[in-house]
């Protein structure tokens, strides 16, 4: 095994002299984490934001002093909307629904005429969503005030009018809701770590083929099998190297959260990321051996590239897998290489429990999965430098 | 030494009613001593190429044996390689790496010590009078400096047998005549068993001792360059080539 860690050191030197290649995927690995949380807190915060807004839009306030009168009472604050609403909200501008209140409002009102008020809302504007819920949980209370009113004056009992009370509880632990939100991390771990290994993997493989430099090493008294491990090491190097930048991004990534809520809600300490590292590692060294194995059978890097898309595009399309699928985790799912990683990252944010052989399964099948496309490179070997 | 003793070579494509098959050699045998230059002469696609690649363990015969110094190609491939230095077709240096670095890698896997290694690679570079480049990178190399540095490395572990698959290609005059001077070094000074493949008459006539000429996958003819013109009855040696090379295929 002599001849591998000469490989090995060799494929690694040359992969690390492969500057433009090797700094933009450990920028992008790198820069990922703060961008991934900085976008979540973003998007948190400005709805947290929202909700916590007393403002609504009403068109046309000027004809329900009732209206305004009962919406103050009960400490929102109405504004009049802006005249081009319409086009506004068309074009994502407005970020709110519009109350449009008819001029003869509360003279209908008064004789029991039944004014129609329109809610204008865009359902393509997901941000108007919280305003729109806001305004008809005020219309419904104003209404049903209205409908008070009228019986009492009549000497009818309120609690008629409610046989029913209806209390909400909200089981999610402040964790779980949160893993909604930072689901997507592992996926964005896991596709650096593949884009990571990516050109390494090619350039040892398919890039040797085409350079003319594969049949001259064959020509080496090494054995096939170590020349394959020495530079299936070199991959899995920069591949982990990859894992290790992305995952470790995220710590001080933290810091930049600017929602006090996602802030209390994302914990991913020095034991999340040794978690997470326990299950991207062996994943990064099958991978690496995965693509090496599509690549040898290419002639040129190019083809190689197109012939490994099939591996992002698996790896890639896993997520969705768990997302459509209404009967949620699977025990199928830590067979699968990739799917189980994703699935285990997110139990690891949502702080459920996790036992050994959760680790153990992944990692056999990700050892075997590697030990079976060396093998078949180590076969091709000759072949591919022939051909 | 390497004695090639009636190997054939059968390459099949396609599959089905579609395959076709391909005779690439059929029964070459020829025997190339110590301390002589032998040429493999033949025109493009005789099967000189696939010869080599039999004689590289790259691919197996289907019959027929190589012997080198004595060791079964087929049988001990990795002996039998540590015995030979092979400048094949493919010639491709590492870009990122420099010309100093690419023949150490291959020492390195032939199993000498880092010291030698460099050693060897500086002494190498010295013959082939490329010491100037050792140190840079052969992104940018010349033909040339390719052909300098890929010969070098064939030759780091100094094997007793050296096989070069038309090493002139791409070379200018200058470079042509420092390969030859390298050559006849290595044939006198230290005795050498060398194959030298081509399909230029020219370079053939100036350095070889012993001729092999080679058509559509058969040897045709063997001996010195003087012996085949006496032969053939051609006072000029392209005429005697192409009465071998190709009055072969009217036999065949």
């Amino acid at each position: 095994m002599n001849g591998s860690w000469t490989v090995f050191v060799k494929e690694l030197r040359d992969a690390l002299r492969d500057r433009r290649t090797l700094m933009a995927v450990v920028l992008s690995s790198v820069l990922m984490g703060p961008l991934v949380l900085f976008a979540l807190s973003a998007l948190v915060a400005s709805s947290e934001q929202r909700a916590e807004s007393r403002e609504v839009l009403v068109a046309g306030l000027e004809h329900a002093p009732s209206l305004r009168n009962f919406l103050e009472r009960n400490t929102l604050v109405p504004k009049p909307a802006p005249a081009d609403y319409e086009q506004q909200m068309v074009k994502r501008q407005l970020g709110e629904a519009v109350l449009v209140v008819p001029p003869a409002f509360e003279a209908e009102l008064a004789r029991g005429d039944r004014p129609v008020l329109e809610l204008v809302n865009s359902s393509a504007n997901p941000r108007a969503g919280v305003g729109v819920q806001r305004l008809r949980r005020a219309l419904q209370a104003f209404a049903q005030e209205q409908a008070l009113l009228r019986l009492a004056y009549r000497g009818v009992a309120p609690a008629l009018l409610e046989p029913v009370k209806v209390e909400e509880r909200d089981l999610a632990d402040p964790r779980a809701r949160s893993a909604q939100l930072t689901g997507m991390v592992p996926f964005f771990v896991l596709m650096a770590v593949l884009y990571g290994a990516l050109n390494a993997a090619l350039d040892t493989t398919a890039g040797e083929r085409e350079r003319g430099s594969l049949e001259p090493l064959l020509m080496t008294p090494a054995s096939r099998l170590s020349l394959v491990v020495g530079k299936w090491g070199a991959v899995a190097a920069v591949g982990m190297l990859i894992a290790v930048l992305s995952c470790l991004s995220f710590l001080p990534a933290q810091s930049l959260l600017r929602s006090e809520t996602l802030a209390a809600l994302f914990r991913f300490g020095p034991r999340e990321a040794a978690l997470f590292l326990a299950l991207l590692l062996p994943l990064a060294a099958a991978l690496s051996a995965l693509m090496m194995a599509i690549a040898i059978r290419c002639k040129t890097f190019k083809e190689a590239q197109a012939s490994n898309t099939v591996v992002i595009l698996g790896v890639s399309l896993l997520p969705l897998l768990s997302l459509f699928n209404d009967g949620g985790e699977q025990p199928w799912h830590v067979w699968v290489p990739a799917l189980a990683q994703i699935t285990l990252m997110g139990r690891v944010l949502r702080g459920e429990a996790f036992t050994a052989p959760d680790l153990l399964v992944p990692l056999a099948v990700a050892a075997l999965l590697a030990a079976a496309c060396l093998v078949f490179v180590a076969r091709q070997l000759r072949a591919a430098a022939t051909r | 030494m390497i004695e090639v003793d009636a190997v054939h070579k059968r390459f099949v494509s396609g599959r089905g009613s579609k395959a076709k098959t391909v005779e690439a050699v059929r029964g070459v045998s020829f025997r190339a001593t110590d301390a002589r230059i032998t040429a493999l002469l033949g025109p493009n696609g005789a099967g000189k190429t696939t010869t080599l690649r039999m004689a590289a363990a790259l691919i197996v015969p289907d019959s027929g044996r190589i012997l080198v110094d004595g060791i079964d190609v087929a049988m001990q491939p990795q002996q039998a390689l540590a015995r030979m230095g092979v400048l094949s077709d493919a010639r491709g240096l590492y870009p990122r790496l420099t010309a100093r670095e690419n023949i150490v890698y291959h020492a390195r896997l032939h199993g000498m010590a880092e010291a030698a290694a460099h050693a060897r690679a500086e002494q190498l570079a010295r013959m082939l009078e490329f010491s100037d480049l050792l140190e840079r990178r052969t992104d940018g190399f010349s033909q040339g400096e390719r052909m300098k540095t890929a010969l070098a490395r064939a030759l780091v572990h100094d094997p007793p047998n050296i096989v070069l698959d038309e090493p002139t290609n791409g070379l200018d005059v200058q470079a042509i005549r420092g390969l030859r001077h390298a050559l006849r070094r290595l044939r006198d000074e230290q005795g050498k068993c060398i194959v030298f493949c081509s399909h230029i008459m020219q370079e053939v006539q100036r350095l070889c001792d012993h001729v092999v000429v080679v058509s559509h996958g058969r040897a045709v003819a063997e001996g010195s360059v003087d012996e085949l013109c006496r032969r053939s009855g051609h006072a000029d040696f392209e005429e005697t080539f192409v009465s071998l090379a190709f009055g072969a295929r009217a036999e065949a």
